[in-house]
């Protein structure tokens, strides 16, 4: 069995962050990077699966990213990945969604595996997308947001449990090979003891360009679904709507912004 | 660095006093450290970490102006005579060399001290009855007359050309906690004086209005002259004196009036000297900015600024008081022992990183012990910056930093050691803990009534970790074996593994434990754990809870099950009830609060056995014995380390040396069992010194003492040299405490 | 392509609110845009919704029949990719809702559309143009689409103005889709989910309380309050300080970080601290005696009102 596990180094904005005044990007200083909080979550649930399957097992974690994102995969090295391969060309600068997805989509043909698990979304994008439309490329059955996740290799069917809002949950099968976006809370993410993570630096990370996936630059640009014109700072607030008149009035409106809000 | 938030500029204007100008409105009113003037290293140190801090002005302890004048044994400053005067001008000149103001207090009295063969004076012969360490007497008073007054007078004026010449620049004259002579000779309760000096507000302020006027007059050119006002003895509480005080509402702002135009600020609080624990409230009873309600009064009669206390430690409060015209001044003891740095933390936009004082009162409990050095649950830095060198924000660069540690224990001892380890630049920090939170037994003392504040202790750490996330992770629900630890891979282990109570009552009132009692075994019998932890409930309707430890966890288990419903005894061996809470200044509220609740008390008495229906006590000094009903038994008795691991660990030498480990360490409660200031200092003494010779020795410290024969410099024999971050011991022949043993 | 093409979402029988959202964002950007707005429903019974979103300005509304009640992933997915060949629109409109995650991207990606999602503001500027969040909601960044003939936004639920419906209804159409043997999961059942204690983070909607409430006995009140609206008690550190609420409901920076879809801080004036856990919140509404209580700031409505006051009257409004 094979498991594919895409991860991000995602970029948290420290408090006192810059904005570079063409609002091309923020100041490189203002932000610190570390793992995309759902991927942990992902990356535990095709360790539990591996442990449970057998030794002969991997897990693969596969990231778009510079060399900064090395630290990312290291720590995934760390925690019981069994190999790491970080994609990269200059052209991927800024990458969006699409990108991102297509250019995993030649991994993921390549490594030819019988579970893809990404997370939901990424905290610093937040578009919830690479995993869909990673699935879009392969043209492989997928489920979203996956709470719980039962999967015997030999039967190639994963049982999922699939978070819809409200409270409610679906219960889904679904054939293997396929794309699982996994949500939070699924599990307890492991952490790596210093013993891993120093022998982590021993495990194989390869790096590949796009040459190396048999991919053309130029090509894998146009698939991008969106170019960013700019980057601001949010609207003053314009300070909080007040609400008027008696506290019952208040009281109405209040409900009724709940409802609209909580129901969309 | 950023800038600060506007919302709080108000805090950093500046405000003239008299012929000084305060730089903000922060001030360090006078509080007690154990220092006085013959520990001016201690001393100077100690205060001028607050100045670098940014507080506008920092003051000494209450600082006595004679020998007849002190109270020992308590340690106050002193301007006795030449001597205190190089002394204290350390501290002066530290102080102002970071840009603050220094201040004193100048003190005659407390009026009934113990420990000193001096004549005690007083405006009547009315002996103070409050408290018998400070009456301890049982005789009377000498009545002074005008040629003492005179006499008292001069010595007042001497002893503030003295603080001038140390360099202070604000002397302040004490007419608070009803202690100093001045202010006995305005509360009524002392003063039955028939003569010019007693009867109307005018005739009792005289004394005051004289010394003021004469200080004014030699030095007022020279230093801001303040007065520190009692402002309220809070006569509808059993803690003031029943009518016979001083309100504010009446001679609080009366007096205020009086004197105003003698001094440049009013520095305000409220309370006796036999019950300052209503002025250094604990955070249990006293929320922030308790005394509002009385100092805000002194507004109403004058315009002078006024520094007002309340153990403020949020920077919203603090803008609220002044903006609301409450006062002009902030002025803090406590917050500034948890964090010297207050002001600047607010100045730098960064008030996350306030180290808030919980109020518990440790710092305060050490000066009642009357002579260590006092300690702050908070920060361990605390008295120790000059003697250990210990800088609140400073850590110098660990030399073995290339190292790995594994801190086991996410309690407060592992939180401080992991903490100081990161910022001390080690590799990579690994905090391990079995729960899946931090806090280690905070997590449930907090549930006990009103210690929710304690609850800082932990989430200041939670903070600064999250700030140290680059080498510090917290590694939670992971319980490690000895195995475990041995592969965890860190070359340096520190076990923080706590402790517990003894589920068979053992101390050292019962040294076998209790008969008949093994709380694991029945339901009848409780330790703190199975209560707070587990959730356990008393059966049956008796519950004795039985106190062998004396801190506040039997008083706060008694009134929790009390405010349940149950019918609840307090026992102990101990002469009074909760004694420990004599010196956190808490006992008068905790014994006053049990008893509404209906708790009775049974002090002197040793319970010996229990079987889930009665128990049988013994009076330790009669040794009569007594049967008393007793359905649930609640054992507050010692706690038990949880040394197994460490021990084993030790125990293997050779498997450490296997597994790479280099030293391998334990810290806090899993050491021995104690207070939580303890705890934390021991964690982070340990992260201060790991890369000492021997850490598990701590190194000596400056011991401020003469030496025959010895100079100045020699005050540093015996103790690690403290200097640009360098620690080399010393190895001497003589003995002399506390040198590293070379493994 | 031209015009804009709206895909609403239903669920157990009933028009999701965003749905409306959707369609007034279309008609928002109809001018510009060109063409005409198609609104399409998948659903088992897709023409009891049609009254209701017969939006002034709605061009036609396509019924399209889905062989089950509920939702199915691929079954969305096929048939957004074919009325995208079957209408050719310039703009795709979808919720950014838990379905929507399930398909619409996959789509974007097979088809090398145009791509946003989790998108407030939708206009149009020689093209369409979107703004949405970056870095978590820290910033805003603005997209554009070039070179693309379709593009396909998903538009967060709250940002826009629901549509109302107009006088008359809207001409409807059935489309006949091929949405057999694309079977790619089998539906197995539905799960309510059990209730494993607090988790602030994880809930939608929290009613927070501070300071504002000074007595502990009063906290029953406001977790009746709170599941009533349907939400989850949370609340500032003063109230954890006081050992009245354990500190796993605690909202702030030494607590729990939320970013809920509703935020009602009732006396709470907004503590730094507490801000730093709860300012990107999607809607944060704000009840305070003081004006110049910071939460004013960052909240998104206000009210300088009692809480007390306030609560008896959201009780009555409920009962």
């Amino acid at each position: 069995m094979k498991i594919v596990v895409t991860v991000k180094q995602v970029a948290a904005l420290d408090d006192e962050f810059e904005l570079l005044g063409d609002g091309s990007g923020v100041h490189p200083d203002s932000v610190e990077l570390e793992l995309n909080e759902w991927d942990a979550f992902s990356l535990e649930a095709a360790l539990q699966l591996r442990e449970r399957a057998g030794s002969d097992d991997e897990v693969v974690v596969v990231t778009v990213g510079g060399t900064e994102s090395e630290e990312t995969l290291v720590g995934c090295l760390a925690k019981g990945a069994d190999r790491a391969l970080r994609i990269w060309d200059s052209s991927l600068q800024g990458a969006d969604v699409l990108v991102v997805a297509r250019v995993l989509a030649a991994v993921v043909a390549h490594e030819a595996p019988d579970l893809v698990l990404c997370g939901v979304q990424s905290s610093d994008a937040v578009n919830g997308a690479t995993g869909m439309a990673l699935a879009g490329y392969l043209e492989m059955p997928h489920v979203a947001v996956v709470k719980a996740l039962d999967y015997d290799p030999a039967g190639s069917v994963a049982t999922v449990r699939r978070e819809l809002e409200g409270g409610l949950v679906e219960v889904l099968r679904v054939g293997t090979p396929a794309l699982l976006t996994i949500q939070t809370g699924i599990n307890e993410p492991r952490y790596a003891n210093l013993r891993a993570i120093k022998q982590a630096s021993a495990k194989p990370l390869e790096v590949r360009t796009l040459a190396e996936l048999g991919l053309d630059a130029a090509k894998v640009s146009m698939a991008a679904g969106s170019r960013r014109r700019k980057l601001r700072h949010p609207d003053a607030g314009g300070g909080a709507e007040m609400l008027d008149g008696s506290p019952s009035d208040v009281a109405a409106r209040i409900v009724e912004l709940v409802r609209e809000r909580m129901t969309g | 660095m950023s800038h600060r938030d506007p919302r709080y500029d108000v805090l950093f204007e500046q405000v003239a006093i008299g012929p000084k100008t305060l730089r903000n409105r922060f001030i360090q009113v006078q509080h007690c450290v154990g220092a006085g003037s013959d520990r001016p290293g201690f001393q100077a140190r100690f205060r001028s970490t607050k100045a670098e801090g940014g507080w506008a002005a920092v003051f000494t302890e209450s600082c006595t102006i004679a020998p007849e004048a002190d109270y020992a044994p308590f340690v106050a400053a002193r301007l006795w005579d030449e001597g205190d005067v190089r002394n204290l001008s350390l501290m002066c000149d530290e102080v102002h060399e970071h840009g603050a103001l220094a201040g004193v207090g100048l003190a005659y009295g407390p009026m009934t001290q113990a420990g000193t063969n001096e004549t005690r004076l007083a405006p009547s012969n009315v002996s103070s009855t409050s408290n018998p360490h400070l009456s301890g007497t049982a005789g009377g008073l000498w009545c002074v007359d005008r040629h003492d007054i005179r006499r008292i007078r001069q010595l007042y004026v001497d002893a503030a050309m003295r603080a001038v010449r140390a360099g202070f620049d604000i002397v302040e004259v004490n007419l608070s906690h009803t202690s100093s002579i001045l202010v006995r000779f305005v509360v009524p309760m002392y003063n039955q004086r028939t003569d010019e000096y007693g009867g109307s507000l005018e005739n009792r302020t005289r004394f005051a209005r004289e010394v003021l006027d004469d200080i004014r007059t030699k030095v007022g050119d020279q230093c801001a002259i303040s007065v520190r006002w009692g402002i309220d003895t809070l006569d509808e509480t059993p803690w003031g004196f029943a009518g016979r005080g001083v309100r504010a509402d009446g001679d609080g702002v009366g007096l205020i009036a009086d004197l105003d135009d003698l001094v440049d600020y009013w520095n305000l609080n409220v309370g006796t000297v036999a019950h300052w624990g209503e002025d250094a409230g604990p955070a249990k009873t006293h929320p922030e900015n308790h005394q509002a309600r009385y100092t805000q009064l002194a507004k109403q009669v004058t315009n002078k600024p006024v520094v007002n206390v309340g153990r403020f430690t949020n920077p919203d409060t603090m803008v609220k008081v002044i903006e609301s015209g409450q006062c002009d001044l902030i002025g803090a003891a406590r917050p500034s022992i948890a964090d010297p740095f207050i002001p600047r933390k607010i100045d730098e936009g960064r008030p996350e990183d306030i180290r808030e004082c919980i109020g518990c009162n440790m710092c305060a409990s050490r000066w009642e012990m009357r002579g260590p050095a006092l300690v702050c649950t908070q920060n361990a830095t605390s008295a120790e910056e000059f003697r250990r060198g210990w800088h609140p924000e400073r850590f110098d660069a660990a030399a073995n930093r290339a190292n790995d540690v594994v801190v086991i224990g996410a309690g407060p001892a592992g939180m401080e050691c992991a903490i100081v380890l990161a910022k001390r630049g080690m590799r990579r920090v690994h905090l391990v803990e079995a729960e899946s939170e931090m806090g280690g037994t905070m997590r449930w003392i907090t549930q006990l009534p009103g210690l929710g504040a304690w609850g800082r202790i932990v989430s200041w750490r939670a903070i600064q970790m999250q700030k140290l996330s680059k080498s510090l992770t917290f590694v939670p629900r992971t319980r490690l074996t000895t195995d475990d630890v041995l592969d965890y891979g860190a070359e340096l282990v520190v076990v923080a593994t706590g402790s517990s109570w003894a589920a068979d009552g053992r101390s050292g009132f019962n040294p076998d434990g209790i008969s008949g009692v093994d709380a694991v075994a029945q339901d009848w019998a409780l330790t703190p754990e199975q209560i707070m932890v587990d959730g356990q409930q008393p059966v049956g309707n008796s519950v004795i809870v039985y106190d062998g430890d004396g801190y506040f966890m039997a008083h706060e288990l008694a009134e929790k099950l009390a405010r349940e419903g149950r019918s609840v005894t307090y026992v102990t061996p101990f002469p009074t009830v909760a004694p420990y809470t004599e010196y956190t200044l808490e006992q008068p509220r905790v014994i006053a609060g049990l008893r509404e609740l209906g708790v009775t008390f049974r002090t002197q008495a040793v319970l010996v056995d229990a079987d889930g229906s009665q128990a049988t006590l013994t009076d330790s000094v009669t040794a009569v014995t007594q049967a008393v009903p007793c359905d649930t038994l609640v054992l507050v008795t010692q706690r038990n380390s949880h040394d197994s691991l460490f021990r084993e660990l030790r125990d293997r030498p050779d498997r450490l040396q296997d597994a790479g480990i280099a030293g391998l360490y334990h810290i806090g409660d899993c050491v021995q069992p104690s207070f939580i200031a303890q705890a934390i200092f021991s964690g982070h003494r340990l992260g201060r010194e790991i890369d000492s010779p021997d850490p598990s020795v701590a190194l000596p410290f400056i011991r401020e003492r003469r030496i025959i024969g010895g100079s100045d410099d020699d005050y540093e024999l015996g103790s690690a040299a403290i200097s640009a971050g360098e620690v080399v011991p010393l190895t001497m022949e003589l003995g002399g405490g506390g040198l590293a043993d070379q493994v | 392509m031209s015009g804009v093409l709206v895909v609403v979402e239903t669920r157990r029988g009933e028009l999701r609110e965003v749905s409306l959202e959707l369609v007034r964002a279309a008609l928002g950007v109809k001018d510009s845009c060109g063409g005409r707005v198609l609104v399409a429903v998948l659903d088992h019974d897709p023409e009891r919704f049609v009254r209701a979103l017969s939006a002034e300005g709605v061009d036609e509304i396509l019924l399209v029949y889905t062989p089950t009640e509920h939702f199915e992933a691929h079954v969305s997915q096929k048939a957004l990719e074919e009325l995208i060949d079957a209408e050719r629109p310039g703009l795709v409109v979808l919720g950014h809702t838990i379905n929507s995650l399930g398909f619409a991207p996959a789509v974007a990606a097979r088809l090398g559309l145009g791509f946003a999602s989790d998108v407030s503001s939708l206009w149009s500027a020689g093209g369409p143009m979107v703004s949405r969040g970056a870095y978590g909601d820290k910033l805003v960044a603005e997209l554009e689409f070039p070179g693309k003939d379709c593009t396909l936004v998903m538009l967060r639920a709250g940002t826009f103005e629901p549509a109302a419906a107009g006088a008359q209804p809207v001409r409807a159409r059935t489309v006949e889709l091929a949405l057999d043997g694309v079977a790619a999961t089998e539906h197995v059942g539905f799960e309510e989910v059990q209730d494993t204690g607090v988790d602030i983070t994880k809930a939608p909607f929290l009613v927070s309380i501070g300071r504002g409430v000074e007595d502990k006995d009063e906290i029953p009140r406001f977790e009746a309050l709170a599941e009533r609206l349907g939400g989850t008690l949370s609340v500032s550190r003063p109230l954890v300080d006081a050992g009245w609420v354990p500190s796993a409901r605690q909202v702030g920076q030494s607590g729990k970080t939320v970013k809920p879809r509703v935020y009602l801080a009732l006396g709470i004036s907004g503590a730094v601290q507490h801000l730093a856990g709860m300012r990107t919140a999607e809607t944060i509404i704000a009840v305070n005696t003081d004006p110049e209580a910071p939460i004013f700031g960052v909240a998104h409505y206000g009210a300088v009102a009692d809480l007390f006051e306030v609560t008896d009257e959201l009780e009555r409004a409920l009962d």
